[in-house]
């Protein structure tokens, strides 16, 4: 990561809504280079969401509570710049597609944005059709957004953020409420929007198999504070720090620990976590066995 | 000996609007105690299937007999005493002040006496783990509980069958974990338990039968570990097995063919005392 | 199960009106409600019937047009049998005949068939702009003659809303009756309402942390994706379309003869057969609609 540039800075960002007493996120400090991919990983009520809604403004600007610390996105201190603003550097999804959409076409739910930004028509045109191609929904324009699948959803709220030219990409659990064929994808865009486009992808997801394979660097929240940050192998690797507050391993980590604990094999601390890893690693282990 | 709970003979089902074919000719038999997974896509036809089970669609061909009633002669009401199902999002269900007083809803309805209403609700509060939030109202309770509470309120009506849609989705794997757990002990306590789910983990080790759809088609009844075999016919559904599943098929020193489940199956096929286990 | 879908929305068409900018319809359409409060007259109310029937046959909207027409026209009915033996009418009235234990008046029957004719001429030509323009155009133009771009989003997602809110409400209905709820009484109303309205809260909370984050609200010019232009005709027919309408409106108000309550006279006989056609019309679709939703 030495030669890449940081494009998100949290300095002790402590953040408790209001009407609640505990910190919801308690002094984090963070930086994010331009071009990871990153997955937030926690139990429900850890902070993701609460971490996500702080790197364009939507905490402290339009959520009532107390905050502490700066976050600084692309030069740009989110306390100064009105959300509508940050739009132009970093884009949010949420976990509910549906609840994202508002307009009678595919086409006038991307425009809606540009509308706001002044775009002049013709450029709208060009805009949208390319939005709509990189997720994969080029012709859809006519389309009703409600009558769209799950997956349709989610990659037309990825496409009417990318319609802003975000340089960040934050998507929270966009999984959740979709089927598989809507899993696979919305994890194929974001890892073509992370490796063909070069853009900054962070989300949150409990799906540890397949962020294993697809992030760079996995952050570990527990009650509103960092306890885990570092590659897929080292976070994964913590195998008891994980189970005690309650998280799965990929089961790839899984077996290795338990193959290490029961004394079937030795590991020097660090465990496969991807499919392709793991049957390399029982290879050179086991043999190929028979 | 198991009784059958529920019968689809030729079940067929199609929209009135735009004369949509949702279902064809499906023959399904399901018993008491088991633990069933419904797979598919959106589309597939599995959530219109389900729905028949409880008498919220009635069948437009064929018949769906539930504990001996067809469905067709019965309000879904009249079946709510012996169908359970559990929405996938607890908000659509969830109405009341507190929880206990969602939880008396059900059992009101079916017309019980206030003891008999209130032995219940002590039941599942204690089935469920509920004891600190009786009083709380459904909404300000954490997702993950609230689901919950939505399962309890439901069992309540102490149905033979449960159908749960999606039960583990959105959920973190403490909360996972615990649905897995009383989806067992239902079983245990004589109710059959029917997942529409994606869960791979659920389905590899919580579920012991799986019903794939597809294009309004039954393509495939048999165990997790038969379906997940079938790579032909994982990859027609677009579901990923477990990751366990593709290691053990992928490296051969597991044995030929082998289909694992859970890391358990993994750990124990490379124990050395262990005579391999067949496939 | 989706509950009844609202059968007034566009049709998708080609025709002339539907290529007309949005604004004529739309001047015309109130141009015609204003005639039609102004006066009485059955037989200008009945041009103006006539006329918006000839552009439902040239927006070949026919079919959608009378499915409205099909609830509306026997809702309308009561209104023949209620004006006839109640008429909102000055006194005196002058009664015609006996009707069982009520006298029909001649100024109700009179007011009855205006009313009716007063109610399809005016809800014509509205249908016929609604079914012929697409909401976000009539809104864009709307915009482009000064309507605030906020007011046009909140009527955009509200039209949006109406049909999803339905559907939450099939879904919660489908819900509690699983658990079994009796599907009408007291009992019913909160356990499928509250559903609906907290999800729409929390659906327009979400919403708005999402449109922010996609720079809704930005301050300074906005510009609109759909484009909508006056052309020659369409400043051509929306000024003859409203001068005509309000000369007509000017000529009603001004010209008392036009005033036909003491003049056009109903025979006994011609006003028990319009009672009682008006009254079984709409007992009978009444019962239709009742086990329809019975049924449901």
């Amino acid at each position: 990561m030495e030669d890449k540039k940081p494009i998100i800075e949290l300095k002790d960002v402590t953040f408790t809504y209001a009407s609640t007493e505990t910190p919801a996120l308690k002094n984090i400090n963070l930086t994010i280079y331009e071009g990871e991919y990153v997955a937030l990983m926690g139990l429900n009520g850890a902070g993701k969401t609460t971490l996500q809604l702080t790197l364009n403004g939507v905490i402290p600007n339009m959520m009532m509570g107390d905050f502490e610390g700066t976050v600084v996105v692309s030069g740009m201190d989110t306390e100064e710049y009105p959300v509508r603003e940050m739009a132009k550097v970093i884009g949010l999804v949420f976990d509910n597609p549906e609840f994202q959409l508002s307009q009678m076409s595919v086409a006038e739910e991307i425009a809606l944005g540009l509308e706001n930004l002044g775009t002049p028509p013709a450029e709208m045109h060009r805009i949208i059709a390319e939005s709509l191609e990189i997720v994969g929904l080029a012709g859809f324009e006519d389309r009703s957004p409600f009558g769209l699948s799950g997956g349709q959803q989610q990659r037309l709220s990825i496409a009417s953020a990318l319609a802003m030219k975000p340089r960040i990409v934050v998507m929270d659990e966009p999984t959740s409420n979709v089927d598989p064929i809507g899993k696979e994808e919305i994890f194929a865009v974001a890892a073509q929007l992370n490796r063909e486009r070069g853009m900054t992808v962070i989300m949150a997801e409990h799906e540890v198999e397949v962020m294993a394979a697809y992030a760079d660097r996995i952050i570990v929240l527990h009650k509103g504070e960092i306890i885990l940050n570092g590659s897929p192998h080292e976070v994964f690797s913590q195998v008891d720090t994980l189970k005690n507050i309650g998280l799965r391993v990929p089961q790839a980590t899984e077996l290795a620990y338990r193959l290490n604990q029961q004394g079937l094999a030795a590991y020097a601390g660090q465990y496969p976590a991807t499919t392709e890893e793991a049957v390399q690693d029982l290879t050179e282990k086991f043999g190929k066995g028979g | 000996m198991p009784e059958e709970k529920i019968v689809c003979q030729n079940l067929g089902h199609v929209y009135p609007r735009g004369k949509i074919v949702a279902l064809e000719n499906i023959n399904l038999t399901i018993c008491s105690q088991e633990i069933i997974g419904i797979i598919g896509q959106n589309g597939s036809g599995k959530t219109t299937l389900v729905k028949h089970f409880n008498g919220l669609l009635k069948p437009t061909s064929g018949k769906v007999i539930v504990e001996g009633n067809d469905t067709a002669k019965k309000k879904v009401q009249e079946l709510a005493a012996h169908v359970g199902y559990v929405f996938q999002n607890p908000n659509h269900q969830l109405f009341a002040k507190t929880v206990e007083h969602e939880l008396e809803f059900g059992p009101t309805n079916l017309g019980l006496s206030k003891e008999e209403v209130q032995e219940r609700r002590e039941k599942a509060i204690e089935f469920f783990g509920l004891q600190d939030l009786r009083l709380s109202h459904p909404y300000r309770i954490s997702f993950p509980l609230r689901k919950l509470v939505s399962m309890a309120a439901v069992y309540t009506m102490r149905p033979a069958v449960f159908i749960l849609d999606e039960p583990t989705t959105g959920q973190d794997n403490i909360t996972t974990r615990t649905v897995y757990r009383l989806i067992e002990r239902l079983r245990e306590e004589g109710s059959t338990v029917i997942c529409v789910a994606h869960d791979m983990i659920l389905l590899a080790e919580v579920v012991d039968r799986m019903i794939v759809m597809r294009n309004s088609h039954l393509i495939a009844d048999a165990s997790p570990r038969e379906v997940f075999a079938d790579t032909e016919l994982m990859h027609s559904t677009h579901i990923t097995p477990p990751q366990i599943t593709s290691i053990g098929l992928r490296w051969p020193g597991f044995g030929q063919k082998k289909v694992l489940l859970s890391v358990d199956e993994a750990v124990t096929a490379l124990t050395p005392s262990n005579p391999p286990v067949n496939s | 199960m989706q509950g009844v879908a609202i059968p007034i929305s566009m049709v998708a068409g080609d025709s002339y009106i539907h290529r007309l900018n949005p604004l004529p319809k739309l001047f015309i359409a109130l141009g015609v409600l204003i005639l039609s409060f102004a006066t009485r007259n059955p037989l200008i109310l009945g041009i103006v019937f006539a006329l918006g029937l000839l552009f439902v046959t040239m927006a070949g909207i026919w079919k959608s047009y009378l499915r409205v027409v099909g609830i509306l026209f026997p809702i309308s009915l009561t209104l023949v049998v209620m004006q006839s033996i109640a008429p909102a009418f000055p006194k005196p009235w002058t009664p015609i005949t006996d009707f069982g234990p009520f006298t029909i008046y001649q100024e109700g029957i009179y007011s009855g068939v205006s009313m009716l004719a007063r109610i399809f001429s005016m809800t014509t030509f509205a249908l016929v702009m609604i079914m012929t323009t697409h909401p976000s155009d009539l809104f864009t133009a709307l915009q482009k003659i000064g309507m605030p771009y906020v007011l046009n989003f909140i009527l955009t997602m509200t039209l949006q809303l109406i049909p999803i809110l339905q559907n939450e409400f099939a879904i919660v209905l489908s819900a509690q009756k699983s658990r079994g709820m009796k599907g009408s009484g007291f009992g019913a109303v909160l356990p499928s309402m509250v559903p609906v309205f907290v999800g729409a809260i929390e659906r327009v909370q979400q919403l708005s942390i999402s449109l922010e984050s996609r720079a809704f609200g930005s301050t300074g010019v906005k510009t609109s994706f759909r484009n909508v232009t006056m052309a020659f005709k369409d400043y051509f027919i929306l000024i003859f379309g409203v001068l005509a309408s309000l000369g007509v409106t000017a000529w009603v108000l001004l010209d008392k003869s036009l005033d036909w309550s003491r003049t056009m006279v109903f025979p006994p006989a011609l006003a028990i057969i319009i009672v009682a056609l008006a009254a079984i019309g709409f007992v009978v679709f009444f019962v239709l609609a009742l086990s329809y939703v019975l049924r449901a």
